[in-house]
């Protein structure tokens, strides 16, 4: 008989198991200890923060510290419309190529100095300079000039007409920051809060600041962000009153507070979505009639239950969501679900015996469950589908996302739906995952990006869904809606589609 | 060679075979904990070869209008999130974690009793690089060691196999070897060499027959190892793909909606320990029914 009674790993259990509950002893003592009770004290649930410097942030809860402390020049509001911040005003030129905005007199820095046209100028040369390797060099290649036309008045000239100016102008990252600040990461803002003590893996605690701009607001005396690492904790949190307000909700999560006494939900429609795309350069995607052949084997309302439980917006295959009232259109009649004729479109395509294809995904929200309704919608049509799931920085490292030939991709929300067209379904375009290319559809994406006719524009983007529900690339099966929940000590707050750019200046609490 | 007597020949020092299985299996069933744990075994083992027969939903159907139903008539588990009667499931997920494991466990008992004989008898140089070849195996964590290998494979049920079987040969070849160790220098292995015998021979003819209630046990054991490990595996995502009903898996997914379908996780859990235990007190008492069988060897 072996005498070795305890294998290396039954060895091994007792120190891990000591050392876990040690270590959750620890970290209970550390992090759970009570907010400072105060009746003005707004806690929000949020994940931990990384980046701080405005032209690098890109987590929604970077976003939110950064839209505490900074201001935009122009915001977007909770209906997705364009709203005054700095800007009190605005004008552009009948050519549409000049824009010229009237900044408010009253704001000022944290540490003490006016906020002028010199630091939104500033601002947006550095947002915008080649050599920074910012995000947002791109999004502004198309500015030619930016001026200060007045102490407090700043030009933008523009190389060619963009209907969408005023939403790349409330990009995330455009938060104005003092003129001649390299690093920003000071939380030297014009915000409505100012940073207290930044400890970026527990808390952010942040207090009103006295002299902002907008008489009356912050409503709130402290902003505190207490940092959770997973959802589920941060749920327990606003259920036992630690938190106050929670976001980017997982559906279950958000249906189990359902019944929850003291706590208001929010379900917000976004144009954030899953997309289903089969590589459009090679076989057998080359022939549309594939794509056509799942578009008719898939059952929508099934998909939106099961994986959504019924949440969120239906999809129509295009990245034109119901977000965009003027533009969306449900004119165009997308085909119902016939599995003799995706059937026999798949036999039309060569592949009468049906067709083995390998879907990879990303292991992130709830893609897995989306591809396994899909396989077995498809399987009804002579699909034969493996799904690979694989770790997120697998799927989307070193671009492999772009060369698979069939796979899920997480699109996040815009505030306008251009930026699809530009980045995800022109021509080479650089996130271009389903390498489409269509002289026709191409043709429209470039009139409406640059058209400021709204007739013309309108009709482009009816002309663009069109495309892509006849001889399109991509399944979008549904939109993802955004959920979040507050206690109902929380008044007026309004959650946006990007939960980061919710405003909190408005926020209240009563007793 | 006269130094071969009877009582050192395994042969002659054991009852018929098929008289021995019988009374290891009544000493297991004489005691209530390996009697039920063999029971679990063996109802297991006889829902993975007929359960998948027998259940009334295919384990991957998805009945839109049954989607996230507690346990009743017509779902005795429940459903999942996806409209999936879970009770399907388990039982179609038996067959998997069960064919894999037992398996990956029979290969790896196969190549671990070979390289324990062969480095046991050998000894020197080969014993010893081998060895050492196992200790730095073995230094890792089993479940540090399958990640490194399915990050390296790719995730399918192939990988999971091989997985199995490199994890585990070097802990089987241990325990050969140790008993080989003791055996070697015997009577009735001299005899065989002095007669002519060839390594095959005498590694398993003469020799191997001495390690199999070493090997039985820990065969045993291993294949409880296997069964959490291929369920790890499937939890942390590397293992089986969907929509394969593995147990780790169903656990996985279901987490997310344990508030409101908990029974989608807790049957698979529950499976899983049932299964992983009642494994355990078998090989338990199938150990006790060997020693037993040992001390009452003339």
């Amino acid at each position: 008989m072996p005498k070795e009674s305890l294998r290396p790993e039954q060895r091994g259990l007792p120190f891990v198991l000591t050392i876990v509950m040690l270590a959750g002893l620890l970290l209970s003592a550390c992090g759970g200890g009570a907010v400072p009770a105060s009746e003005s004290t707004l806690r929000i649930g949020y994940d931990p923060i990384v980046q701080t410097d405005p032209a690098l942030i890109s987590s929604d809860a970077e976003v939110s510290l950064a839209n505490a402390v900074y201001d935009y020049l122009v915001d977007v509001d909770a209906s997705n419309q364009i709203a005054p911040r700095l800007a009190t005003s605005w004008q552009i030129n009948q050519d549409g190529l000049t824009y010229t905005f009237q900044l408010t007199e009253n704001a000022s820095f944290h540490d003490g100095s006016a906020l002028t046209a010199e630091d939104v100028v500033y601002t947006f040369n550095r947002l915008r300079a080649p050599d920074s390797g910012f995000a947002t060099v791109d999004l502004y290649a198309n500015v030619v000039s930016v001026e200060a036309t007045g102490e407090y008045e700043v030009t933008f000239s523009l190389q060619t007409t963009n209907p969408f100016f005023l939403f790349d102008l409330s990009d995330n990252h455009a938060l104005i920051v003092k003129a001649g600040t390299e690093d920003a990461s000071d939380f030297n803002g014009s915000g409505p809060f100012r940073v207290v003590n930044f400890s970026p893996e527990d808390r952010i605690e942040l207090a009103a600041n006295p002299d902002y701009f907008i008489e009356g607001q912050p409503g709130v005396a402290n902003l505190i962000y207490i940092v959770f690492q997973d959802r589920a904790a941060a749920v327990d949190a606003l259920r036992t009153g630690q938190v106050d307000i929670v976001m980017q909700l997982p559906t279950p999560l958000y249906q189990s507070l359902e019944a929850e006494a003291g706590i208001d939900r929010f379900d917000v429609a976004t144009n954030a979505f899953p997309v289903v795309r089969l590589r459009a350069d090679e076989p057998p995607g080359d022939d549309p009639r594939v794509m056509q052949a799942m578009r008719l084997a898939i059952d929508r309302p099934a998909i939106l239950e099961l994986v959504q439980q019924g949440m969120g917006a239906m999809g129509r295959d295009t990245p034109v969501g119901p977000l965009y009232p003027d533009l969306y259109t449900e004119e165009i009649p997308l085909p119902e679900r016939d599995l003799e004729a995706a059937r026999q479109l798949l036999a039309d395509a060569g592949y009468d015996e049906g067709l083995a294809l390998t879907l990879r995904l990303p292991e992130a929200q709830n893609f897995p469950d989306l591809a396994v309704v899909l396989k077995e919608q498809l399987s009804e049509a002579g699909f034969d589908i493996e799904v690979s799931v694989e770790p997120e920085g697998v799927y989307y490292g070193e671009n492999g996302w772009l060369e698979a030939t069939f796979g899920i991709t997480g699109w996040g929300s815009r505030p306008y739906p251009q930026f699809y067209l530009d980045v995800m379904m022109v021509c080479g375009a650089m996130w271009n995952e389903a390498h489409f290319c269509d002289d026709e559809f191409d043709r429209w994406a470039q009139i409406a990006g640059t058209t400021t006719d709204q007739d013309e524009q309108v009709q482009a983007y009816y002309e663009i869904q069109r495309i892509l529900i006849e001889r399109g690339p991509i399944l979008i099966p549904f939109f993802f809606p955004q959920l979040g929940a507050a206690r109902e000590h929380v008044d007026g707050f309004e959650m946006k589609a990007f939960p980061g750019r919710s405003d909190l200046r408005t926020v209240t609490l009563s007793q | 060679m006269t130094a071969a007597s009877a009582a050192d020949t395994p042969g002659s020092a054991v009852p018929a075979a098929g008289r021995r299985s019988l009374l290891i299996l009544r000493r297991l069933f004489a005691r209530p904990a390996s009697a039920v744990g063999t029971s679990i075994v063996v109802l297991f083992l006889l829902t993975a070869a007929f359960g998948p027969m027998l259940v009334p939903y295919g384990a991957n159907q998805q009945i839109v209008a049954d989607a996230r139903q507690a346990p009743g008539p017509n779902h005795w588990f429940g459903t999942d999130n996806l409209g999936r009667d879970v009770f399907s499931r388990v039982v179609s997920g038996a067959r998997d974690i069960l064919a894999l494991a037992g398996l990956g466990t029979a290969l790896a008992v196969v190549s671990g009793t070979s390289l324990g004989l062969l480095s046991g008898y050998a000894g020197g140089w080969f014993d010893e690089v081998l060895m050492r070849v196992f200790d730095s195996l073995l230094a890792m964590p089993a479940l540090l060691l399958s990640l490194l290998l399915l990050g390296t494979l790719g995730p399918s049920r192939k990988s999971v196999l091989l997985v199995i079987v490199v994890v585990y040969t070097p802990i089987v070849a241990r325990v050969v070897r140790s008993v080989v160790l003791s055996v070697k220098s015997k009577g009735f292995v001299e005899a065989a060499r002095v007669q002519g015998a060839g390594l095959p021979r005498i590694l398993f003819w003469e020799i191997l027959p001495s390690t199999l209630p070493a090997l039985a046990v820990e065969a045993a054991l291993r294949f409880s190892y296997a069964i959490f490990l291929v369920a790890s595996l499937g939890f942390l995502g590397v293992g089986v793909q969907p929509p394969n009903p593995d147990w780790g898996l169903m656990v996985k997914e279901a987490r997310f909606f344990v508030s409101q379908v908990p029974w989608a996780m807790y049957f698979p859990a529950g499976a899983i320990a049932v299964v992983v235990v009642g494994v355990n007190l078998a090989s338990d008492g199938l150990k006790r029914a060997l020693q037993s069988d040992e001390l009452e060897a003339p």
